[in-house]
C-alpha cells in the first residue's frame, strides 16, 4: 500500500483523538480535563475534514470548542471545587463502568459495511448543506430552534437567585 | 473512500465506549457531563462516516442537530449544577443522596 498523506493524517488523528478522551476522563483536575477535552474536539475536527465533512468541522471547532467547552469551564471556575484533587476520582463501582466500557468496544469489532461507490463524489460543502437544512430538513430545523429556546429559558429560569418568599 | 468504514465506526465505538465509561465511573457531575460531550461527538464521527459512504448529506444535517441539542443539555445540566450549588457546595453526585431509599 502506497502510503497516503491524507490517511496517515486520519489514523494520527483518530489515536490522538482516543488518548485524549482517556486522559480526559481520568485526570484528577477538572480544568486538565477539560484541555483534553479541547484536544478531542480539536483532533475530531481534523476528523471531519478527512471525512469531507468541512462545514461539520468548522462547526466542531466553533460551537464545541468555542462555546461549549468555554461554557464549561466558566462553570469550574465559578464553582468552589478545592476539594477535587483530595478525593477518589471515581465512584466505588467503576469496575462495573469500565466492563460497560469493554462492552462498547466490542461493539467496535463487529461492524460489517460492503464498500460502495459514492453517488455524489463530493458532499459536504456548505453550499450543499444549506440547501439541505433549508430544504427538506426546514421542519426539523425550526424545532432544532425551538429546543434551544426552552433550554435558554430553562437555563435561566434554574440559575436565577431565587427571591425569598414571605 | 480513503478511509475504510469499518475503521471509521470502530473509532467512533471507542470514542462512545470510552464517554460511557466515563459517564458512569467519575464522581464530579461536570466530567460526567463532559463524558456526555465524549460521546455525543462520537455520534457526530460516524454520521461523517456514514454521509461520506452514502454520497449524500443527511448525514451532516442530523450531526448539526446533534451538536445544537448537546448545547441545549449543557446549558440546562449546568444550570441545574449551579441551583444545586447554592443549597449545597461541591459537585459530586455521590453525595446528592436525599432521594436514594
Amino acid at each position: 500500500m502506497i502510503f497516503d498523506l491524507t490517511t496517515g493524517a486520519f489514523y494520527y488523528m483518530a489515536g490522538a483523538s482516543v488518548l485524549s478522551a482517556i486522559l480526559a476522563v481520568t485526570r484528577k483536575n477538572p480544568v486538565h480535563s477539560m484541555l483534553w477535552v479541547l484536544s478531542l474536539f480539536m483532533h475530531v475536527a481534523g476528523i471531519f475534514l478527512v471525512l469531507h465533512a468541512e462545514f461539520l468541522a468548522a462547526v466542531q471547532v466553533i460551537v464545541y470548542a468555542g462555546a461549549i467547552l468555554i461554557f464549561y469551564l466558566f462553570i469550574v471556575m465559578l464553582l468552589d471545587l478545592s476539594g477535587e484533587e483530595t478525593r477518589p476520582r471515581f465512584g466505588a463501582h467503576w469496575p462495573l463502568a469500565g466492563i460497560a466500557g469493554i462492552l462498547f468496544i466490542i461493539i467496535a469489532l463487529f461492524p460489517q459495511v460492503e464498500p460502495r461507490v459514492a453517488e455524489d463524489p463530493s458532499p459536504g460543502n456548505l453550499a450543499q448543506v444549506g440547501q439541505q437544512l433549508f430544504g427538506p430538513f426546514a421542519l426539523p430545523f425550526e424545532i432544532v430552534s425551538l429546543v434551544l429556546l426552552a433550554a435558554i429559558i430553562g437555563a435561566v429560569v434554574l440559575a436565577r437567585k431565587r427571591e425569598i418568599e414571605a | 473512500m480513503i478511509v475504510p468504514m469499518n475503521v471509521v465506526l470502530g473509532l467512533s465505538a471507542v470514542l462512545f465506549a470510552i464517554g460511557a465509561f466515563g459517564f458512569l465511573a467519575r464522581r464530579n457531575i461536570i466530567l460526567m457531563f463532559i463524558s456526555v460531550e465524549i460521546m455525543l461527538t462520537a455520534i457526530n464521527i460516524s454520521l461523517a462516516g456514514f454521509c461520506l459512504h452514502h454520497g449524500n448529506l443527511r448525514g451532516q444535517v442530523l450531526a448539526l442537530f446533534v451538536i445544537a441539542i448537546a448545547a441545549a443539555e449543557a446549558g440546562i445540566g449546568l444550570g441545574l449544577l449551579i441551583a444545586k450549588n447554592r443549597n449545597k457546595s461541591g459537585a459530586d453526585v455521590s453525595d446528592l443522596n436525599k432521594l436514594k431509599w
